[in-house]
C-alpha cells in the first residue's frame, strides 16, 4: 500500500510543491519545510573524546586472554607454482602454535565466488598443470600462516617455512599484457570481453559538431592506504565463532565467514566498534578474516591477525589503472553533439578497471559511446576505491570539456552549465555558482593571458562531481527507552570514521526531543540483529537513518501514549522538547526522565525497517569544485593554493561532520592528482612502494586552504531526505587540479600524477619520461 | 623478495645501527624540531657490561608516571612493548617504519616516533603516551579543541597528532599556521583532517598559554 503525499523540494525560497509515492506507515517526511531542531547542525562527535584520549579500541587493539599472534607468509614471486610446503621446522620453534599450508589449488574457493572478496576470478584448479599445483598469481599471495605466542616468534617462523615455487614468466605491464603471446594471468587469458555502452549514434553527432577534441588520458594504480590495516581477531568458542574485525561491512563479513565454515550465520559474531578507516577495500571477510579463524580452529585459542603496511599495500586492493581516449564534439555555442570513450585499465588478478561513469551521467549528450575493458596482469587486486571509476573517469571527461571550452574560446563554466541535466530538487546550479564565487572564477583568464610573476603561475579549473543514489532497504533499527531514562538506538551497522555513531545520535534526539549525548548508540555489531548494509557507495546514512527515525517516531508514540494520562491529554496533542512532554496548549509538562520512571515496564523499545525509496525521486548527490594552483616552470612543482567544494547530501544531517567529510574527499584527491602511484619493477614483477615513505600521501605541507560548502534539501526520496555524501567529493578534484594546472601553464595535462618530472615535460624543459 | 623488512632477530640489529648511523637515536620527529634542538642519543643497550638477549630480558619502563616491568627480547620496539605488553594501544601502529607518526609518543617531553627505538633505549626515561595526556578529570585542552573543530574522523591518526601538537605547544604556546604544519609534516592521515588540525592547534595556541599535563 502507498499513498501519495505533497512535499517540497529545492531550497529555501526556491522550493516547490511536488506529489510522491509514499508508502504506508512513514512518519511526516521532513521535506524542505521541516523545521528541525538539531538535524542540520554542527554536533561534535559523539566518540570525540574516546578518539582523542587513546580509549577507543580498534580491531588492531583488542586483545583476549591467550590470545596468539597470526602472521601470513607471501610468495615473492609474481607468477609461480607452487610445488611444495615444509613447515616442519617452523611448527617446531618454540612458541609457535600452529602452521596452516594453503597448497590446495582451491583453498579460498568459498570465497572466490563473494564479489567482496578480492578473489573475483574463478581459480584455474583441474587445468592443464594437473589438480595438485596451486598456482600463485602475484606477488604478495598467500602461500601459509602461523599463530604464535608473541609476534616476533611469528615473524621468524616465516622464515622456517620452506616453500618450493616453480616460477612462471609473468607480466605486470598493462600494455605489455594486452600484447598477443604475453604471459597469460588466466588460462583464458590477459583480456575480459569488452563493455560497450551506446546511446544515439556518435557517427552522427560528430558530424554535427562545430568542434571536435580528442585525447589519451591516464591515471595510475592507487592504494587505499586505510591507516588501521586489515585484520581480525578471532575466537571460538564450541561451534561458535566471535570476530572483531576492520571492516566496513560487519553483516558481509559475517556471512562469508559463515559460508566459508558452513556455519548458519546465527553462529558468527562479527563486530567493530572503531574502524581505522575504509575506503572501499574492506568488504567481505576476505583472505585475512578467513585465515584469522582457521588459525584459531586449528590452535584453539583466540588470534589476532593484522597485516603490516607492506602487505597491506600488496594484497588488499587498489584502485585499478586507466588509459581513456576521448573525443567530445560540440556546437559552437557549447552544445554537446556526441561523446565517444574508449578506455582499459588493470586491477591486477582482478577487474573493476570501468571507467564510463562520469561520461554516461554528468552532462546532457545525445550520442555517448563508451568501450571498456579489464586487462589482468600478475599484480594485487582491485578492489572498491571511494567512488570506483569516477575519479578517473572525471579526470579525462572534464579535461576534454575544458580543452573544448578552449577552443570554442567559451568559460568551461558555462560549457559544463549549458549541458546541464535538468533533474527534480537538483542544486548544481546554485553549486556551481557558490564554489564559482568562493574560489574568484571571474579571475580565470584563458591560458594564453595568464600572468607570469616571474618563474612562478597562477590558473583556475574545475570540475563536476555526481554519484548515484544506491542506498535502500534493507535496513533495520530500534530505538529503546528505560525507565531510568536511557535512551539507545541500536543498529548493526559500523562507522567508519564518517560520524555515523553521531548522526544516528541526532535523529533519535531530534525524534524525542533530547539532545545528540543524551542518546546512547550500539553499533558494529551483528548480534544486534539489526541489518546494514556494508559502509560503501555512500549507502550507510541514507539506509539506516530513515529506519532509525521511524523506530524512533515509535518509541516516541509509545512514550507520549504512557504520559497522556498523566498530563490529562491525548497523545497526539503531546509534544517532546528540550528534554520535556508538553501539551499543545503548553499548559502541563513532564521532565522526559520522570515520564519514563513511570513506565509500566522496565523497557519500551520499537523496531523499524527501511522502506523503499520513494518512486520519482533521483536521489543523486551532485557537487562542483574549483581549484586554483601555482605552478613553479623551474622545478615543475604544482601547490595547490585553495579548493572551493560546492556539495549536496540532500539535508544534511551535522554540518561539523559533513564538511569533515568534504575536506576528506578533497585532500585525498589532491594526494591522487599531485603524489600517489603504486610502481612496479616489469622484470621482478614486484611493487616498489609497498610503504608510506616512496608511496607518497599528501600530508600537512601539501595542504590548501579548503572552503567546504554544503547545500541543503533538494529531493527527498525518503523520510529525512537524506543522500550520500561519502564519494563525491572524491570524484571531481584530481580535474579541477589538473585543469588549474593546464590552465596555468597552456598545455594540457593528461597524465596522473601531475608530477614535477611531467609538468618540466609539458613545458618542454626535460624529455618526456 | 616481495617482503623487504621483517623483524627478525638480524634486521631488529640493523634497524639499531641504522638509528646510531644516522644520529637520529630516538626516532625525533619533525624537522623544525631537529633544526631546533641536537638529537638525543640513546641510552647504551648494554646492561652493566652485559649482553642482553636474545631471549627476554626484564625491563622498567617509566610510562605516564609509573614504573612498570616488562619481560621482552631486546629486539622488541618501544611502540609493541606499549600496545601488547602494557596494553596502552591509544598509541597505532600504521606502518611501523618511521613513516607516519601515529607511534608517537612523548620522550623527556620530545615527541617522538616510538616504532624507531627499541624499548630498551627507553628505560631511564620518561615515557608519555596519549593516555597520560589529560589531566586526572577532563580533558586537555588540545583534546578538546580536536573534539570542537572536528580534527578527526575515523581517529585512528588522532593519537599521534595530539601529542605531536601538545609537543609543540609546550616549546611554542603561540604558533602561526607554518609553524603547525612543518611540526606536523611528519604525520599522516588518510580521513584528510588536516585543515581541521591546524584549526584546533592554533585555537589553543592562540590562548597563548603552553597546555599543562
Amino acid at each position: 500500500m502507498a499513498s501519495r503525499r505533497t512535499i517540497k523540494i529545492g531550497l529555501d525560497g526556491g522550493s516547490r510543491d511536488v506529489e510522491v509515492q509514499v508508502p504506508e506507515g512513514e512518519p511526516p517526511i521532513w521535506d524542505a519545510a521541516a523545521r528541525l531542531r538539531v538535524v542540520g547542525q554542527p554536533v561534535r562527535r559523539l566518540d570525540g573524546a574516546a578518539k582523542v584520549t587513546g580509549t577507543a579500541r580498534y580491531t588492531y587493539d583488542i586483545s583476549l586472554p591467550g590470545m596468539l599472534y597470526g602472521k601470513i607468509l607471501r610468495s615473492p614471486h609474481p607468477h609461480a607454482r607452487i610445488l611444495s610446503i615444509d613447515a616442519t621446522r617452523a611448527s617446531k620453534l618454540a612458541g609457535v602454535k600452529t602452521v596452516i599450508v594453503f597448497d590446495r589449488p582451491d583453498y579460498f574457493g568459498k570465497l572466490e565466488n563473494s564479489e567482496d572478496s578480492g578473489h573475483p576470478m574463478e581459480s584455474d584448479a583441474g587445468g592443464s598443470e594437473g589438480p595438485k599445483k596451486r598456482r600463485i598469481r602475484f606477488a604478495g599471495e598467500e602461500v601459509a600462516a602461523v599463530a604464535a605466542t608473541t609476534p616476533e616468534i611469528a615473524e621468524d617462523a616465516l622464515e622456517l617455512i620452506d616453500v618450493r615455487y616453480e616460477p612462471l614468466p609473468h607480466v605486470v605491464d598493462l600494455e605489455e599484457a594486452r600484447r598477443p603471446g604475453a604471459p597469460k594471468v588466466y588460462p583464458q587469458g590477459n583480456l575480459a570481453p569488452p563493455s560497450v555502452g551506446e546511446q544515439g549514434n556518435v557517427e552522427t553527432g560528430f558530424k554535427a559538431a562545430d568542434a571536435v577534441v580528442e585525447g589519451t588520458y591516464t591515471t595510475p594504480v592507487a592504494l587505499h592506504n586505510a591507516l588501521e590495516t586489515h585484520g581480525a581477531v578471532a575466537r571460538w568458542d564450541g561451534g561458535k565463532l566471535t570476530v572483531w574485525a576492520s571492516t566496513q561491512g560487519v553483516f558481509g563479513f559475517r556471512d562469508d565467514l559463515a559460508k566459508f565454515f558452513n556455519l548458519p550465520a546465527a553462529s558468527v559474531r562479527v563486530q567493530s566498534d572503531f574502524l581505522g578507516g575504509g575506503f572501499g577495500a574492506k568488504f567481505g571477510a576476505g583472505v585475512v578474516g578467513v585465515v584469522a579463524a582457521l588459525l584459531a580452529k586449528k590452535a584453539q585459542a583466540p588470534v589476532k591477525l593484522m597485516l603490516d603496511r607492506q602487505e597491506e599495500n600488496l594484497a588488499t586492493g587498489n584502485r585499478p589503472s586507466s588509459v581513456q581516449w576521448i573525443r567530445i564534439g560540440a556546437k559552437r555555442d557549447g552544445t554537446l553533439t556526441a561523446i565517444h570513450l574508449k578506455s582499459h585499465g588493470t586491477g591486477g588478478i582482478a577487474g573493476g578497471a570501468g571507467v564510463s561513469g562520469p561520461v554516461r551521467m554528468f552532462y546532457s549528450c545525445p550520442n555517448v559511446r563508451t568501450e571498456e575493458q579489464d586487462v589482468f596482469t600478475n599484480a594485487g587486486f582491485a578492489m572498491p576505491f571511494r567512488a570506483p571509476g569516477f575519479p578517473q573517469g572525471s579526470f579525462a571527461l572534464e579535461s576534454a570539456l575544458d580543452e573544448l571550452s578552449d577552443r570554442l574560446g567559451l568559460d568551461p563554466l558555462d560549457l559544463r552549465k549549458k549541458n546541464y541535466v535538468e533533474q527534480k530538487g537538483k542544486v548544481l546550479m546554485q553549486e556551481y555558482d557558490q564554489a564559482a564565487k568562493a574560489i574568484g572564477w571571474s579571475r580565470r583568464r584563458p591560458p594564453s593571458a595568464v600572468p607570469a610573476n616571474g618563474e612562478i603561475r597562477r590558473g583556475l579549473g574545475m570540475g563536476t562531481a555526481a554519484w548515484g543514489m544506491y542506498g535502500g532497504p534493507p535496513a533495520d533499527a530500534t530505538v529503546r527507552i528505560s525507565s531510568d531514562g536511557k535512551v539507545e538506538c541500536v543498529c548493526g551497522t559500523q562507522d567508519i570514521g564518517t560520524g555515523t555513531r553521531t548522526a544516528m545520535a541526532i535523529v533519535t534526539a531530534e525524534v524525542l526531543g533530547l539532545k545528540p549525548d543524551q542518546v546512547h548508540v550500539v553499533l558494529g555489531d551483528t548480534a544486534t540483529g539489526m541489518y546494514s548494509p556494508a559502509s560503501g557507495g555512500s549507502v550507510t546514512l541514507t539506509s539506516i537513518l530513515p529506519a532509525v527515525r521511524s523506530a524512533a517516531e515509535g518509541a516516541r508514540r509509545k512514550l507520549l501514549e504512557a504520559a497522556a494520562p498523566g498530563l490529562g491529554a491525548q497523545p497526539e496533542d503531546l509534544d517532546l522538547k528540550d528534554g520535556r512532554i508538553v501539551t499543545s496548549s503548553g499548559g502541563r509538562s513532564v521532565g522526559f526522565a520522570q515520564a519514563a520512571a513511570r513506565l509500566k515496564s522496565a523497557v519500551i523499545s520499537a523496531q523499524a525497517s527501511r522502506v523503499d525509496n520513494y518512486k520519482g525521486m533521483g536521489g543523486e548527490s551532485w557537487g562542483a569544485q574549483f581549484a586554483e594552483v601555482e605552478v613553479d616552470t623551474a622545478t615543475g612543482q604544482v601547490r595547490v593554493l585553495k579548493i572551493a567544494a560546492a556539495h549536496d547530501a540532500g539535508r544534511t544531517i551535522n554540518r561539523l561532520t559533513a564538511e569533515s567529510q568534504i575536506n576528506g574527499g578533497v585532500i585525498m584527491a589532491l594526494s591522487y592528482a599531485l603524489l600517489e602511484q603504486r610502481v612496479m619493477d616489469g622484470p621482478t614483477g614486484i611493487v616498489m612502494n609497498p610503504n608510506l615513505e616512496d608511496y607518497k600521501i599528501a600530508g600537512p605541507m601539501e595542504m590548501p586552504e579548503i572552503v567546504p560548502i554544503m547545500v541543503d534539501a533538494s529531493d527527498v526520496a525518503n523520510n529525512i531526505g537524506v543522500k550520500g555524501l561519502g564519494e563525491p567529493p572524491i570524484v571531481p578534484t584530481a580535474a579541477a587540479i589538473a585543469n588549474a594546472v593546464s590552465n596555468a601553464i597552456g598545455v594540457r595535462v593528461r597524465d596522473l600524477p601531475i608530477s614535477p618530472d611531467r609538468v618540466l615535460a609539458l613545458l618542454g624543459k626535460v624529455k618526456e619520461v | 623478495m616481495a617482503r623487504g623488512k621483517r623483524k627478525t632477530a638480524s634486521s631488529a640489529l640493523t634497524r639499531r645501527a641504522f638509528l646510531k648511523g644516522v644520529g637520529i637515536g630516538s626516532g625525533a620527529i619533525g624537522a623544525g624540531l631537529l633544526a631546533a634542538e641536537p638529537p638525543h642519543r640513546p641510552a647504551p643497550a648494554k646492561a652493566a657490561g652485559a649482553t642482553l638477549g636474545p631471549g627476554p630480558v626484564a625491563l622498567g619502563l617509566k610510562v605516564n608516571g609509573q614504573t612498570q616491568t616488562v619481560r621482552v627480547e631486546p629486539r622488541v620496539t618501544l611502540l609493541d612493548v606499549l600496545r601488547d605488553r602494557l596494553d596502552l594501544t591509544g598509541t597505532k601502529k600504521i606502518c611501523d617504519r618511521g613513516e607516519c607518526g601515529g607511534c608517537a609518543v612523548l620522550l623527556d617531553g620530545r615527541p617522538v616516533y616510538s616504532c624507531m627505538m627499541l624499548a630498551l633505549d627507553a628505560r631511564g626515561r620518561s615515557i608519555t603516551t596519549i593516555e597520560g595526556i589529560a589531566p586526572k578529570s577532563g580533558l586537555h585542552p588540545l583534546q578538546q579543541a580536536f573534539i570542537d573543530r572536528d580534527a578527526l574522523q575515523c581517529g585512528f591518526c588522532t593519537p599521534g597528532f595530539v601529542i605531536a601538537s601538545k609537543a609543540l605547544l609546550d616549546r611554542n604556546p603561540r604558533p602561526d599556521l607554518d609553524q603547525v604544519r612543518e611540526t606536523l609534516g611528519g604525520h599522516i592521515c588518510r580521513c584528510g583532517t588536516y585543515p581541521r588540525i591546524f584549526e584546533a592547534v592554533l585555537s589553543v595556541g592562540g590562548r597563548g598559554r603552553p597546555a599543562d599535563t
